[in-house]
C-alpha cells in the first residue's frame, strides 16, 4: 500500500507479504469508540477449529472455554446431558464427559506457564525489541493525551523513529538501527537478506504477532485513514522496517518457529469443541423448538400484530436496534398498552458521517462493514437556546483551560493544588459516598442547559458544493430509498399514528470502555443522532409522498420521532419537539407508558440489588439503584451490555414476543411474505448477521481468553493516549472487553461463551439462493463461525439446521427426539 | 393488550449479588477509625488534651492531624473499593491489605519510641509492596512489588542508620528525646544522621532520582495507588517534620533539602509532559508535588509542607479515583478558544489581581511578609493567581465581567481557604519542638527562584520543545522498569 516505490519486484513481493500477514492480527479500534469484531476476523476463511489453533501458536490465546466452564454448565442443566452424550457418541468418544474433562483438565494444567519460571525470566532480546517499540507506538500513536508530543510525527511513523532513535540509548548502537536507510522498505529488504523469500511472510505474521494491541491499531488506523492518520501518518510497512532494524540492532533471530507437523487441531481441542457444540445446541433447540412452535401456532395471521390486529392500529410503533439489550425493554413496552415493537439496526440504514454540534470530530455513525456515504451535520435552529448553551460552555471551556494551563506550568501547579485541594476532597467523599446524589446533580445541570437536539437539527437535505469528501445531506431519492428500505426489511404494512424511531447509549462514569456499551451498528457511538435523522427523512412530505408511490401507504396523520434508549437506566427520552399538538394526547400516553415500562426492565436487569432497600421488586429501587450505577465513579459493572448474547431471531415480533429471552437474542423484524424475491433478506444476512456474529465472536473470546483477547481487569487499568487501556505501567495495548463486563465474579462467568444461533424466519430455498450468491456468509457458516437455522413457515413450521456447502438437515419435531429437552431448568415453564 | 406476566424462558442467565463479609466490616471499621480521630481531634483543640504513654508513644497534634486525614483518605477507598473491588479474586486479600496499612500509618504518627518508629515504617513499605502485586499470579505485578520492596528496605535501612547514630549520639530511644538534645549534634553525627534521614525522606516520597518504584507501581489497583499517592509518598514529609531539630540544626542540610526538592518538583513535571498514560502522568505529577512539599521543608515551613500533603492528597487521590474518566475523543488540530492579548488595561488588571493573591497569601499566612525564605512561596501564589488571571483575560470570549472578575472572585477565596486550612494546621502542630523555621535567604534561594521563573518561561513560549535529545531523555528516564512492563498480554493473569 504505502510502501515506496523503488523498482525492485522484491519491493512489490514485500508488500504483498506485508499485507497479507498482517491479517494475523485482528483490528483494534481506539477505546474512544469501541467496535465488538472479532479478534480472529483474519482467520474467517479457516474453519473455527483450525482458526483458533493457528491463532493460539501466533498470539497465544485460548480457543475454548476451559474445563471448569463447561463442568459448570454441565452441572447447571445448560449443556443438555443426553444431548452431550449423543454429541461424544457422535464424534467417537467412549470415554463419559467427567473422564474427558478431566482429562482437559489436566492439560491445562501442563499449558500454563509456570508462575515461577515467568517472573525471574531473564529479560530477554525479543522483549527488549518489543519494550522500546511500545515506548515509541504510544508516543507516535497518543491522540492528544501527552503535553509534549513526539517530535517530527508529521513526517510520518518511520521517519519520525528515525529521527528520535540516534538520541535513544535504550536502542544498541549497531546493526541496522544504528544507520537506518531512507526507505523504510529499504531496511525491511536489507533485515531480510539472510532469509529466503519463501519465508518472508511467515517472518512478518510473526513480528506483527509480537504486539498484537499495537500492531492492531495501527493496522486499523492505516485503513481508515481518519483526521490522525491524516496529519500523523503510518504504515505497516514503516512499523515493520522499524521493528526489524531494532530486532537487527538487539540480534534477534527472525526465523519464526517452524509449524508443527503434529494434527492442525489437538486432541484437547477436539474434546473441548464437543462440549461447546453440544452447550450451543442446547440453547439452540430450546429457541428453534419455542419459534417453531409459535410459527404453527400463529400460521395463518398476516402482519406483525400479536394480537392479529383486531383492534385496527397500534397505539404507537417503536423500532429498536436489533441489540440484545432491546430485547428486555421491548417485552416491557409491550406489556404496558398497545404497542408494536420492531428491531432493525441501530443505524437505521443510513450509513453517515456525523458532526454534532459544536463537535471537533465527525463520527461515523454505522457499522465498520459500511463506509460512510453522506455527511450529515447538526443545525442550530433555536438562536435563544443556542446562545445559553454556548454561553455555558465557553464558560466551562475557558475553565478548563484555565486549570489545565496552571495543572501543566511547574511554577504554578504547585500552589493550584493548595488552592484546589479542598475542593477536591468534597468532591472526593461526594462521588464514593453519595454516588445517587451524585446523579442527581448531573441530571440537573443537564436540564438547566439546552441539549443538542433541542435547539438543532440534523441537516438531513442536500447541500451542493459543501467542502468535504463526502455530499453533505441527502437528495430526495436517497431519502425515499433509506425509508422505503427500512419499512421493507422490517416488513412494515401499517403505520401508526406514532412511530418512534429508538437509538440507545450508555450511560456510565469513570469508564474507558464505556463506548464498548454505546450502539455497536453505530460504531460504538450513540444511536440518538441516528434515529432523529431517519425520523427527519421520513416526516419529510416529499420522502412520505416517495413512499406511497413505493407502495407504503403512510397516513396523513402519521408522524415519526426519534428516540433514544439509555441502556444502563433503561430511560427512554424522546425527542419530540417536532410533534404537532394533534398528537399531544397520544405522546402523553406514550410518555407515561414507557416511564411504566422503564421501572419494569430496570428492576428486571438490575435484579436483587434493586429489591434490597425497597417494599418489593420493580417500581422506583431498580431505578434508583440504575441511576446509581450509572453515574458511580466506583462501579465496574454498570451494565451488562451485550454479555450473554448467544442468539439471532429473523423474523416477525409474534415469534418471540411471548418469550423472555433475557436479553439474549438480537432480534430485526422480517416477514417473509412481504419480501418475495428475498432482497430484504439477503440485506440482513450480508448486514445484520455478521455485524452480530462480530460482537458475539468479540464477546466469545474476550471471555474465554481474557489476557490474549480480552482486556483484563478494570481494576489495573491504565488509559493511554486516549486510544486504549494498559494493564499496569504499559507494554502492548489490551484490545477486547474488560473481564467485569463479562464475568460476576472472578469464579462465576455471566457471559455464557456460545457461538451464534441465528434463527430464520423464511422458506428454506429461498435462502439456499442466498447464501449461493453471497460466498463470504456462506464461508462463515460453513467454517462454523455460526450457525442457521431455518423454521419454515411454507413447509409445517419444519425447522432446518444448515449443515455445509447449501446443505439442510431438517431438524426432527423436537418433543419426540428428545423429550428430556423440553424440562431442562433452562427452558422450564414458570 | 398483551400481557401475560410470566413469559416462557428461554436460556435464562444466572443472576448473582455477593457481597464479602470481611470488606463490609473493614469498611465499617476504617469509618469508625475516622470517626474516633474527629473526636480526637475536637478533644485536643476544646480541652488542649494529649495522651502519651511515655517513652513509647505521643499522640501529639502532628498525630492527631494525620489520624484524622490518614482514616479519612481510608475510609474514602474501602468505600470505594466496596463497589470497585467487587467479585475480585483479590477482594479480601485487598482489604486486609489496605486496612493493615492505614494501622501502620495511625501507628508510625503516634509512635515516640525510635523502635516503634522504625517497625512501623518498614511494616508500613512491605504492606504497600503487597498492596503493588495485589494480583499476584501476574508476573508484572510481583515484578513491580519487588522493585518497590528493595525501594522500602533501603529507605527503612537508612532510617535505621540515622536512628542509630542519633541514639548513640544522644543515647536517648525517643523522637521527643532527640528533638531536646538535638542541640547538642553537631559534625559528623549529624551529618550522617540527618542525609541518612533526608535520603530516606527521598526514596519514600519517590523524588527523582528514587521516582522509579513509584512510576512502575501501576499494578496496584487503583484504589491503591489513590492510597499511596494520598499517603504513603506522605511519610518523607512527616519524616522531616518529626526530626526537624536535627534536619534544621544543620543549614547545609536544609539547602540540600530546598535543591533535592525543586530538582524533583521541577524534574517531575517535565517528565509528565512527555507521558502518555494516565497513571503515568499522574505518577510524574506526584513527583513533582513531593519535590515542592520537600522545598517547603527546606525552606523552614514544615505546617506549609504538612498543609501541602492533606490538600495534593485530596486533589490526587481524586484523580487516581477518576483515571477512567480521562478518555476523549480529539482532533489533531484542536480549534483553541480563541485568545486575544491582553492589552494594557488588561495587563494591569492581570499584575494587579496577581499581586493582591500574593498579598493575601503573605497577610493570612504570614508568609512572605519579612525578607526570609517565605518570599519564595508568596512568590508562587503570586506567580499562579497572576497567571490564571492572564488565562482568563485572553479568553475573548467570555463577558468581560467574567474575563476580569472571575479570577479574583475564584482565586481570593481559595487562598483564603488555603490560609485557613494552613493556620488550622499551624494551630495544631504549635506544640512540635520546630514548626516554622524560616531560612535566610541565600543566592541558592535565588537560584531556585530563577530556576522556577526561568521553567515557567519555557512552558509558557513552548522553547525546550525544540531539543529533540530532552525529548527522548524525558521519555526514557520516565519509563517503568523493564522487568514490570506487560509486552505480551497473555501472560497477564488477573487471579
Amino acid at each position: 500500500m504505502n510502501a515506496e516505490s523503488t523498482t525492485e519486484d522484491d519491493a512489490d513481493a514485500i508488500g504483498d507479504a506485508i499485507e497479507t500477514a498482517a491479517t494475523a492480527v485482528g483490528s483494534v479500534w481506539p477505546v474512544h469508540s469501541f467496535v465488538t469484531a472479532n479478534p480472529l476476523a483474519g482467520f474467517e476463511d479457516r474453519p473455527f477449529d483450525e482458526a483458533v489453533s493457528r491463532a493460539a501458536d501466533l498470539l497465544g490465546g485460548r480457543g475454548y472455554p476451559r474445563a471448569a466452564t463447561f463442568r459448570t454448565a454441565l452441572d447447571e442443566g445448560r449443556i443438555d446431558a443426553d444431548l452431550l452424550d449423543e454429541t461424544l457418541t457422535d464424534r467417537g468418544y467412549e470415554a463419559g464427559p467427567e473422564a474427558l474433562l478431566d482429562r482437559l483438565e489436566s492439560a491445562e494444567g501442563t499449558d500454563e506457564p509456570s508462575d515461577a519460571g515467568a517472573a525471574t525470566r531473564p529479560d530477554s532480546d525479543a522483549e527488549r525489541v518489543d519494550r522500546v517499540l511500545t515506548k515509541w507506538l504510544s508516543a507516535f500513536l497518543d491522540e492528544g493525551r501527552a503535553e509534549w508530543s513526539m517530535p517530527n510525527r508529521e513526517a510520518g511513523f518511520y521517519d519520525a523513529f528515525r529521527s528520535v532513535a540516534q538520541h535513544d540509548d535504550e536502542i544498541p548502537d549497531r546493526g541496522l538501527a544504528a544507520d537506518l536507510p531512507a526507505s523504510p522498505t529499504a531496511a525491511v529488504e536489507s533485515a531480510l537478506e539472510p532469509y529466503p523469500d519463501d519465508r518472508w511472510q511467515s517472518i512478518f505474521e510473526a513480528q506483527f504477532a509480537a504486539l498484537p494491541g499495537w500492531t492492531g491499531l495501527l493496522k486499523r488506523r492505516a485503513d481508515d485513514g481518519g483526521a490522525w492518520q491524516s496529519a500523523y501518518p503510518i504504515t505497516l510497512t514503516g512499523y515493520l522496517a522499524a521493528r526489524l532494524a531494532l530486532a537487527d540492532a538487539f540480534g534477534v533471530d527472525l526465523a519464526p518457529p517452524a509449524e508443527s507437523d503434529g494434527p492442525v487441531v489437538d486432541a484437547e481441542d477436539e474434546i473441548a469443541a464437543a462440549f461447546l457444540s453440544a452447550w450451543e445446541a442446547t440453547y439452540r433447540d430450546a429457541l428453534v423448538e419455542r419459534v417453531a412452535a409459535e410459527s404453527e401456532a400463529r400460521h395463518g395471521e398476516r402482519g406483525a400484530r400479536a394480537d392479529g390486529g383486531a383492534s385496527g392500529r397500534p397505539d404507537a410503533q417503536l423500532v429498536f436496534c436489533i441489540d440484545t439489550r432491546s430485547e428486555v425493554i421491548r417485552r416491557h413496552v409491550e406489556a404496558t398498552g398497545d404497542y408494536e415493537t420492531h428491531g432493525y439496526a441501530g443505524f437505521f440504514g443510513v450509513p453517515m458521517e456525523y458532526q454534532g454540534y459544536d463537535d471537533d470530530v465527525s463520527i461515523d455513525a454505522c457499522p465498520p462493514i459500511l463506509d460512510p456515504q453522506h455527511r450529515v451535520a447538526e443545525i442550530p435552529t433555536d438562536d435563544g437556546a443556542r446562545a445559553s448553551r454556548d454561553r455555558w460552555a465557553r464558560a466551562r471551556e475557558a475553565a478548563g483551560e484555565a486549570i489545565e494551563t496552571l495543572r501543566s506550568n511547574p511554577a504554578t501547579a504547585f500552589s493550584f493544588v493548595e488552592g484546589a485541594g479542598s475542593g477536591y476532597g468534597l468532591a472526593l467523599a461526594a462521588r464514593t459516598l453519595l454516588p445517587a446524589r451524585v446523579y442527581d446533580l448531573l441530571s440537573t445541570t443537564d436540564d438547566a442547559v439546552p441539549g443538542d437536539h433541542e435547539f438543532c437539527e440534523p441537516g438531513v437535505h442536500r447541500q451542493d458544493g459543501a467542502p468535504g469528501a463526502l455530499p453533505t445531506g441527502l437528495t430526495r431519492d436517497e431519502k425515499v430509498e433509506y425509508a422505503a428500505t427500512a419499512f421493507e426489511l422490517m416488513g412494515w404494512e401499517e403505520f401508526g399514528r406514532l412511530v418512534v424511531f429508538t437509538g440507545h447509549a450508555a450511560e456510565t462514569a469513570n469508564n474507558p470502555h464505556d463506548s464498548s456499551l454505546d450502539c455497536g451498528a453505530c460504531a460504538g457511538n450513540p444511536g440518538g443522532p441516528s434515529a432523529r435523522v431517519l425520523a427527519a427523512i421520513c416526516n419529510d412530505p416529499e420522502v412520505k409522498t416517495g413512499l406511497r408511490e413505493r407502495g407504503h401507504d403512510v397516513p396523513d396523520d402519521t408522524v415519526f420521532l426519534a428516540a433514544e434508549h439509555n441502556t444502563t437506566t433503561d430511560e427512554i427520552e424522546l425527542y419530540d419537539g417536532d410533534v404537532p399538538d394533534s398528537h399531544a394526547a397520544d405522546l402523553e400516553r406514550l410518555r407515561a407508558d414507557l416511564d411504566a415500562a422503564r421501572e419494569a426492565a430496570a428492576a428486571e436487569r438490575v435484579g436483587p440489588a434493586g429489591e434490597a432497600d425497597s417494599a418489593g421488586p420493580g417500581g422506583a429501587a431498580g431505578v434508583r439503584e440504575a441511576e446509581r450505577r450509572a453515574a458511580d465513579w466506583a462501579e465496574t459493572r454498570p451494565e451488562w451490555g451485550l454479555a450473554g448474547n448467544a442468539g439471532f431471531v429473523v423474523g416477525p415480533r409474534p415469534l418471540t414476543s411471548h418469550l423472555d429471552l433475557d436479553g439474549r437474542a438480537f432480534l430485526h423484524s422480517y416477514d417473509w411474505a412481504t419480501d418475495p424475491d428475498g432482497t430484504a433478506l439477503e440485506a440482513i444476512l450480508t448486514g445484520p448477521m455478521v455485524v452480530t456474529q462480530w460482537i458475539n465472536a468479540q464477546y466469545y473470546f474476550s471471555t474465554v481468553d481474557n489476557a490474549a483477547y480480552g482486556s483484563g481487569s478494570k481494576v489495573t487499568h491504565n488509559p493511554v493516549g486516549n486510544v486504549g487501556v494498559y494493564q499496569g505501567n504499559g507494554g502492548d495495548l489490551m484490545t477486547g472487553l474488560p473481564l467485569q463486563s463479562l464475568m460476576a465474579d472472578a469464579d462465576t462467568a455471566y457471559h455464557q461463551p456460545l457461538r451464534l444461533s441465528t434463527v430464520l424466519h423464511a422458506p428454506v430455498d429461498r435462502v439456499t439462493d442466498i447464501l449461493a450468491d453471497n460466498e463470504a456468509v456462506a464461508g462463515l457458516l460453513d467454517n462454523d463461525w455460526l450457525s442457521l437455522t431455518v423454521v419454515d413457515p411454507t413447509r409445517d413450521h419444519r425447522a432446518f439446521r444448515y449443515e455445509e456447502d447449501l446443505e439442510w438437515t431438517p431438524a426432527p419435531a423436537a418433543a419426540e427426539a428428545r423429550p428430556g429437552t423440553a424440562t431442562t431448568p433452562a427452558v422450564a415453564d414458570d | 393488550m398483551s400481557g401475560p406476566t410470566s413469559k416462557t424462558t428461554v436460556g435464562a442467565l444466572r443472576k448473582t449479588t455477593d457481597s464479602s463479609f470481611v470488606s463490609a466490616v473493614l469498611t465499617w471499621l476504617a469509618w469508625s477509625l475516622f470517626a474516633a480521630s474527629v473526636a480526637v481531634l475536637v478533644a485536643r483543640l476544646r480541652l488542649g488534651a494529649s495522651w502519651e504513654v511515655p517513652g513509647a508513644v505521643a499522640v501529639d497534634g502532628l498525630t492527631v492531624l494525620l489520624w484524622t486525614v490518614v482514616t479519612f483518605f481510608s475510609g474514602i477507598v474501602h468505600s470505594y473499593s466496596r463497589r470497585y473491588m467487587g467479585g475480585s479474586a483479590h477482594e479480601t486479600d485487598f482489604f486486609l491489605g489496605i486496612f493493615s496499612f492505614t494501622l501502620a500509618v495511625m501507628a508510625l504518627v503516634a509512635a515516640d519510641h525510635l523502635t516503634l518508629f522504625w517497625l512501623c515504617w518498614l511494616a508500613m513499605g512491605l504492606l504497600m509492596a503487597r498492596l503493588i502485586g495485589t494480583v499476584d499470579g501476574w508476573p508484572q505485578a510481583r515484578a513491580a512489588a519487588s522493585v518497590a520492596r528493595r525501594h522500602f528496605l533501603a529507605s527503612s535501612a537508612l532510617l535505621g542508620v540515622a536512628l542509630l547514630t542519633l541514639w548513640r549520639a544522644t543515647e536517648a530511644t525517643t523522637i521527643s528525646g532527640i528533638a531536646a538534645s538535638a542541640d547538642g549534634l553537631g559534625g559528623p553525627t549529624l551529618l550522617v544522621a540527618g542525609g541518612a534521614l533526608v535520603l530516606a525522606a527521598m526514596i519514600q516520597s519517590a523524588l527523582v532520582p528514587f521516582h522509579g518504584w513509584l512510576l512502575s507501581s501501576m499494578t496496584a489497583p487503583t484504589p491503591a495507588s489513590a492510597l499511596m499517592h494520598a499517603g504513603f509518598v506522605n511519610a518523607g514529609g512527616i519524616l522531616l517534620t518529626r526530626f526537624a531539630p536535627v534536619v534544621t540544626a544543620e543549614t547545609g542540610l536544609m539547602l540540600a533539602l530546598v535543591v533535592a526538592g525543586a530538582a524533583s518538583a521541577l524534574g517531575g513535571k517535565l517528565l509528565k509532559t512527555v507521558r502518555s498514560d494516565v497513571k503515568g502522568e499522574l505518577g510524574c505529577s506526584t513527583v513533582g508535588q513531593m519535590g515542592f512539599m520537600i522545598v517547603q521543608t527546606g525552606l523552614g515551613f514544615f505546617a506549609a509542607a504538612v498543609t501541602h500533603l492533606v490538600l495534593h492528597g485530596f486533589y490526587k487521590a481524586y484523580h487516581f479515583l477518576s483515571a477512567g474518566d480521562k478518555v476523549e475523543r480529539t482532533a489533531p488540530t484542536e480549534t483553541e478558544s480563541e485568545l486575544g492579548g491582553t492589552g494594557v488595561a488588561g495587563a494591569a488588571v492581570v499584575l494587579l489581581t496577581g499581586l493582591a493573591g500574593g498579598a493575601t497569601f503573605a497577610v493570612l499566612t504570614g508568609k512572605g511578609t519579612s525578607l526570609d525564605s517565605g518570599l519564595l512561596l508568596a512568590g508562587f501564589v503570586t506567580l499562579t493567581t497572576l497567571h490564571a488571571a492572564r488565562s482568563a483575560v485572553r479568553q475573548t470570549g467570555l463577558s468581560t465581567a467574567a474575563r476580569y472578575g472571575a479570577v479574583p472572585l475564584v482565586a481570593l477565596p481559595a487562598i483564603a481557604v488555603y490560609a485557613l486550612a494552613y493556620e488550622a494546621v499551624s494551630g495544631l502542630l504549635a506544640g512540635l519542638p520546630v514548626v516554622s523555621a524560616p531560612t535566610e535567604l541565600t543566592a541558592l534561594h535565588a537560584l531556585v527562584g530563577v530556576a522556577f521563573l526561568a521553567a515557567y518561561v519555557a512552558i509558557e513560549t513552548g522553547v525546550y520543545e525544540r531539543s529533540e535529545r530532552l525529548y527522548v531523555a524525558l521519555l526514557n528516564a520516565g519509563q517503568p522498569a523493564p522487568e514490570t512492563v506487560l509486552t505480551a498480554t497473555e501472560e497477564y493473569d488477573e487471579r
